[in-house]
């Protein structure tokens, strides 16, 4: 185990970089507030990590591939209002729910893999129009929080299993499953050939569009999923309650130091992202330092890390 | 003894709008070969492999592998062939490894479709064992040498099992020590049955590795030869000496005082010790080849490569040309080569190019002067005679000689003493090109100090006063004033033949 991380590490000296970061922050956390400490803080904050880091694993691939999705935050919304809005405490309808739930998110992926990959629109405009009429669908659903879910439901993001939440189990085996997908099937090598040079990857027989889909799908499905940790989480669904992720996850990408520009960096990197967003959010609400004063940080710590990934280069 | 004949390709043209790249080219390969395919820039060698390599598809001709016909329509489909082509500009992923490079789209599957990296890595070591380097195949590509990456792609042409491997250019980039490894890499696959076509410019180099060469000349084929039948100067004559159709304005009878003279310029890599000089009135026609360093001689007297090291003199005063605003304040302009990407704003209007590189000097405090723009739009469209229905008319619906006169304009507009023009005719049609060659004659007896970089030989000749000839980095000749020249002779040396072996 020491030794893989070890090589992982050497490989890659931006993910030594991030999670350097990530370690000082962490006994900065520790040695400013005592509170920070507990089990229960620390089990709030990986709590707080799932949500990003679920939608975070599918911004990753998609960004990886020289996308973008923007539309992860108005789908999280929908997915939530959806299972809570449509459960309202039934519990027989919990399957259906996530069945009809998770499949929507492939269906909105669906659509924008097939605009950016068949109809060449840039991802950015494709998923930014996605995201408006997502929005805007939600709330025409309901304009308040909406409904409630099951007590069963709220095990997925509320459990423990002894001191762990279930939920950051839960994100590490996605997060096993996702590390293997990029690192070890056609699929994730020839995601980082089309981010890294489209024209070669073409060129070297990839179906470079089936694997755009994909990518989006991917992202659509893990957005669908963080919409019902959340609703899970707050056993309701509020039609806002997504705004935000699409930077968030967007911002914990990059400060693992996956590039914008596609076919460099990973979800190695990203976890470390997440979990530094996470510790910033929680430490601040801890001092009791205004949220608006948690953006102000967040965007220049962003700035920061990823100059200084540039001045490396 | 006769040979079986590895590839045939006959009556091969290809039209680009307004060129015909390839005209009835037929050029035939042997088994087990080193085929050398020879001719100016721009003589038709790269289209023709792109045509083979399923890059490009030609409007005439039949290609046929080991006399069977085939169609090439996709670079895949020349693989499944066994062609494989090294193109100069390398086609690696920095950001992944050698062994994912070689098997990109290709990739080894074990069980329920997951990658098997150790096969991949095993096989991937024998490749590069039989290419004959040492390179760990999991290291990064953006880690690896211009030449590793090249033998990185030679091994990735052998997992092809590539029966025909073209290279082009392939010794553009690499060091002296690193052009013998690769001949030495490819005897051995030579030795090994494998068909190697090699595009050079460097024919020292073809009298040492080919067995037979092919000479093109604008999109002909003009013949092959096995080496034996030729020496160096005959092959130069077979590649260039053509029939002048051009005329070209009378040169000059008389230059002015020095504008720039240039003392040991060099840039690490790209230019060695360049020393040159350029006088008011006169034209200085620079030649070289693909690689020869012309263009980057060009951009570093535009303040292109600010850490040059040597001295460039403007009108008797020594200056630091770190920036193309510096060059442009002393006086330097500059019509790139490339003139749709680096010379204009294709989307801009005809006036708006214009007063690009002035538009300080447009300006009343805050906004730009409509007046002031007119006035000098409408003295250049008059002067250069551009033919444009009105200032505002995008530059993009511009005729490419219409379009270099904007150029012109544009540095015109700066009022320097020093242009310099690269490739100045190149994609123009012959009626523009005469027009273009009469106003740089007009501008250099109006007192400017003109540079100009060519590819074409008759245009260097009929044009310079004088002429530079570059090989790799250096001038490696002068011709002066009213010294006897012809095209044989600046090929020679710009083909690096004056090196003795």
């Amino acid at each position: 185990m020491v030794t893989l991380i070890q090589r992982i590490l050497r490989g890659n000296p931006t993910l030594f970089f991030v999670y350097v970061i990530l370690f000082v922050f962490f006994v900065f956390a520790a040695s400013t507030a005592p509170q920070f400490r507990t089990v229960y803080n620390i089990s709030n904050l990986l709590r707080q990590a799932v949500a990003f880091g679920i939608v975070g694993i599918g911004q990753t691939i998609v960004i990886l591939s020289g996308g973008i999705d923007l539309s992860v935050g108005s789908l999280i919304s929908l997915a939530a209002c959806l299972t809570s809005g449509i459960m309202i405490g039934n519990p027989t309808l919990v399957f259906p729910i996530v069945f009809l739930v998770l499949g929507i998110g492939v269906l909105v992926g669906l659509t924008n893999g097939t605009l950016v990959a068949y109809l060449r629109v840039p991802p950015f405009i494709a998923t930014l129009a996605m995201s408006a009429i997502l929005q805007g669908s939600v709330l025409l659903y309901t304009k308040k929080p909406v409904g409630g879910v099951t007590r069963g439901f709220m095990f997925f993001a509320n459990g423990q299993l002894g001191a762990i939440p279930f939920a950051f189990v839960f994100w590490v085996i996605l997060l096993s499953f996702f590390l293997f997908l990029l690192r070890r099937t056609g699929l994730g090598l020839h995601v980082y050939a089309i981010g890294g040079n489209q024209e070669i990857a073409r060129l070297s027989g990839i179906r470079v569009s089936v694997a755009k889909v994909a990518v989006y799908v991917i992202s659509g499905f893990m957005a669908a999923l963080t919409g019902l940790f959340l609703a899970s989480r707050l056993g309701i669904g509020d039609p806002l309650m997504g705004q935000g992720f699409e930077l968030e996850s967007i911002t914990a990408v990059l400060i693992g130091g996956t590039s914008l520009a596609g076919g460099k960096g990973g979800i190695e990197g990203t976890i470390a992202g997440v979990l530094i967003i996470a510790l910033i959010n929680n430490i601040l609400n801890l001092l009791g330092v205004s949220g608006f004063w948690q953006w102000i940080i967040k965007g220049i710590v962003v700035i920061v890390v990823v100059a200084a990934y540039k001045v490396k280069e | 003894m006769k040979q079986e004949e590895a590839l045939r390709m006959v009556n091969i043209s290809k039209y680009f709008p307004g060129v015909k790249a390839l005209d009835r080219v037929t050029f035939t390969v042997n088994q087990g070969e080193v085929h050398a395919l020879v001719g100016e820039n721009g003589a038709g060698k790269s289209t023709l492999m792109k045509i083979l390599a399923g890059a490009l598809q030609p409007d005439e001709g039949e290609i046929y592998l080991e006399g069977e016909k085939v169609f090439i329509p996709t670079p895949q489909s020349a693989w499944e062939r066994g062609i494989s082509i090294i193109y100069q500009e390398l086609n690696l992923l920095p950001d992944l490894n050698v062994v994912q490079n070689i098997f990109l789209g290709r990739e080894h599957r074990g069980r329920l479709r997951v990658l098997s990296y150790s096969t991949m890595i095993r096989e991937a070591e024998s490749l590069l064992a039989r290419v004959g380097v040492g390179i760990a195949p999991q290291t990064m590509v953006r880690n690896l040498s211009v030449a590793q990456q090249q033998q990185v792609e030679i091994a990735k042409a052998l997992s092809l099992n590539a029966k025909i491997l073209v290279m082009d250019e392939p010794t553009a980039s690499l060091s002296e020590t690193e052009v013998e490894k690769l001949f030495g890499i490819i005897r051995d696959l030579k030795s090994k049955g494998v068909t190697i076509v090699y595009i050079s410019h460097r024919l020292e180099e073809v009298f040492r590795i080919a067995d037979r060469v092919t000479v093109l000349k604008d999109g002909k084929c003009i013949g092959t030869y096995s080496i034996g039948e030729l020496d160096r100067d005959k092959l130069v004559k077979l590649m260039v000496g053509r029939s002048f159709s051009e005329t070209f304005p009378e040169k000059a009878k008389e230059t002015g005082p020095m504008v720039v003279e240039v003392r040991n310029l060099s840039v690490p890599r790209i230019l060695k010790n360049v020393n040159f000089s350029v006088r008011a009135g006169e034209i200085v026609g620079f030649f070289g080849l693909v690689g020869s360093g012309r263009t980057d001689l060009a951009k570093a007297l535009f303040g292109f490569y600010p850490h040059y090291s040597g001295e460039i003199v403007v009108k008797g005063k020594t200056v630091k040309l770190h920036s193309p605003q510096r060059a442009i304040a002393e006086g330097v302009g500059f019509a790139p080569e490339d003139r749709k990407s680096e010379g204009l704003c294709l989307g801009l209007s005809v006036k708006d190019n214009c007063v690009m590189a002035v538009l300080d000097e447009m300006r009343s405090t805050f906004f730009l002067n409509r007046r002031r723009e007119t006035g000098l739009v409408q003295k250049f469209v008059a002067d250069l005679r551009i033919k444009t229905p009105h200032f505002y008319q995008r530059v993009q619906n511009l005729s490419g000689g219409n379009q270099q006169k904007v150029v012109l304009a544009k540095w015109l507009a700066t009022r320097p003493d020093f242009l310099i023009f690269d490739e100045p005719t190149r994609g123009i049609d012959v009626g523009a090109k005469q027009e273009i060659y009469h106003l740089m004659r007009q501008l250099a007896s109006q007192g400017k100090a003109i540079l100009m970089i060519s590819s074409e030989l008759p245009e260097v000749i009929g044009m310079s006063d004088r002429i530079y000839v570059m090989h790799d980095g250096a001038i490696v000749r002068e011709f002066g004033w009213g010294e006897r020249v012809d095209e044989e002779r600046i090929m020679y040396f710009a083909a690096g033949l004056h090196v003795e072996r």
